[in-house]
């Protein structure tokens, strides 16, 4: 009679194939719908073959004969590095403007909340469009893009860093008569600093990526030069600046780790 | 006194000389990249006087841009699932305690690789090698994915449970069934959480492909503004805006309530 019980697929067995075999319908449906064949990847891999073909070996004279790439990487990394610094800079003064703490009216704490989540859902590819047509395309656009861009992901990261602030000190400081602002710069500021400068670091690798990529869209930069050597068909140039690409990235989150460990110190990583 | 001195010198090594440094460095990258507060002016009084060319926006084509941001949406689904499965596939070789050593070496070293290339840069070359269209966006949107959910996935399984794996290896059971009963359910939670963040990132992703030329709504928003039609471009733009917060506000409902469940287990 057990027997019979266990032969039988059980209620949950039942719902678990439910499950699959409908999300697998609707999965093939978008593919449908979308005229995406995964198995296309496989029976058309010669493309990608012959694509690979025509990039081998990477044209890495384009270093030393033309300026233009060196100059390229440098814009990229300055673009990265001034966009993580104003736009740090700014959240930290909106962080401070947002947070309850240390904002004591609640207009303006509502007010600063709404420009920076306002700011965090504007994609980037609409604000470097909108900086290409107001400054013109150069690397200038892809800076102002990044300061937006950090502004919206850690203006409200910061907000939270300093409402978690401990409120000991800044009493302690109240109390034998400080100011607001002396509460902020002996009690407050000293706390977040080094999680404020562990996310500067983060964010200067999201933003080194997220420089690659407004190039393409007229930004300035590495990404300018690989889109212009795409669009031209020197598939060997585009090797080798995807070689670049790839070495910048990993040297500049190797560099950001060690900066990290050395400021916060390996004990003291929170 | 002598106290005194070493306090300044520390002081001025600490402090003094990186703030130098820094705007040394500034300067630079200003220099570098053409940054002057003249031109931030300029471009700041053009910036918001090209603002008013995108009001109102152009209500009558907001039906056009639903079935595009529909078309980005299932592209950015797409690319998560076959993402996800790619990228357990990748975490499984990658953990220390499921496969050899050699295997999760050369598999740590391909996720970095993926890790280090943006997915713009794959998307470029998959629509060289196989022309415009949704499949290089999804294929693109997948890999992307194996960068950040492989390694996060393989560094859970690294710290999953052992003595489940223990118990069912001596009673005879084989990598498959280890794999499907011992390690897929500990990790199950935080597999959908990771996705679901990940989903978020593919949306925004997949509107940056689109302009590349991956379809949906980033192409009608790239090409909206190439034929100088703002208003339709601020439509698009609300659209995008729509559409990211909604998914964000969904995923951040859908975390909170899996992640609850994950806890209860």
């Amino acid at each position: 009679m057990s027997t019979v019980d266990i032969t039988m697929p059980s209620k949950r067995y039942k719902q678990k194939a439910t499950i699959f075999m409908v999300s697998a319908i609707l999965i093939s449906i978008a593919c449908i719908y979308l005229n995406f064949n995964p198995i296309m990847f496989f029976t058309e891999f010669h493309y990608v073959r012959d694509l690979l073909g025509e990039m081998f070996m990477p044209n890495y004279q384009m270093l030393y004969e033309n300026t233009s790439t060196g100059v390229s990487i440098l814009q990229t990394l300055s673009m990265a590095f001034l966009g993580t610094l104003y736009g740090g800079l700014l959240a930290f003064v909106l962080a401070f403007l947002a947070a309850s703490n240390t904002m004591p009216y609640k207009a303006v704490r509502i007010v600063t909340q709404v420009f920076v989540s306002m700011l965090r859902v504007i994609p980037a590819l609409v604000v470097v469009l909108i900086f290409v047509i107001a400054v013109g395309p150069g690397s200038f656009s892809g800076v102002l893009t990044l300061v937006i861009v950090t502004i919206g992901s850690f203006g409200k990261l910061f907000t939270e860093i300093i409402e978690n602030a401990e409120s000991g000190p800044g009493e302690a400081i109240f109390s034998v008569g400080a100011s607001r602002l002396q509460v902020i710069r002996y009690s407050i500021i000293p706390q977040i600093m080094p999680s404020f400068i562990a996310n500067l670091l983060y964010a200067f690798d999201v933003n080194m990526r997220a420089a690659i990529s407004l190039g393409i869209f007229g930004g300035g930069g590495i990404g300018f030069q690989l889109q212009m050597a795409k669009s031209v068909l020197h598939y060997k140039d585009v090797t080798a600046l995807i070689t670049i690409i790839i070495v910048l990235v990993i040297l500049v989150e190797k560099l950001s780790d060690y900066l990290r460990k050395k400021i916060l110190g390996e004990g003291k990583l929170r | 006194m002598t106290g005194q001195a070493t306090y300044s010198f520390k002081r001025y090594r600490k402090f003094v000389l990186p703030l130098i440094a820094l705007i040394a460095v500034t300067e630079g990258a200003a220099i570098v990249c053409g940054a002057t507060f003249d031109k931030l002016e300029t471009g700041l009084i053009k910036g918001i006087s090209f603002l008013q060319f995108l009001f109102p926006p152009d209500w009558a084509a907001f039906k056009d841009m639903i079935e595009p941001a529909f078309q980005s949406i299932i592209i950015a689904l797409l690319g998560t699932i076959f993402g996800t499965i790619l990228s357990v596939a990748f975490a499984m070789l990658a953990a220390s305690n499921i496969s050899h050593s050699w295997v999760r070496n050369m598999a740590r070293f391909l996720i970095g690789l993926e890790r280090s290339v943006p997915e713009i840069v794959i998307l470029l070359l998959l629509i060289a090698a196989f022309g415009l269209g949704s499949m290089p966006g999804i294929v693109a949107l997948s890999l992307g994915c194996i960068g950040m959910l492989g390694k996060l996935l393989a560094d859970i399984i690294e710290e999953i449970d052992p003595v489940m794996i223990e118990s069912m290896e001596s009673l005879g059971a084989n990598k498959l069934q280890i794999i499907w009963f011992g390690v897929m359910p500990q990790i199950i939670p935080s597999l959908i959480s990771y996705s679901l963040f990940r989903f978020e990132i593919n949306i925004r992703l997949s509107v940056i492909l689109g302009a590349i030329g991956a379809g949906g709504i980033g192409y009608e928003l790239d090409y909206s503004f190439s034929m100088l039609q703002y208003h339709r471009a601020s439509t698009a733009m609300i659209v995008i805006v729509l559409m990211i917060f909604g998914t964000e506000r969904l995923s951040y409902l859908l975390r909170k309530k899996f992640k609850v469940e994950g806890a209860l287990q």
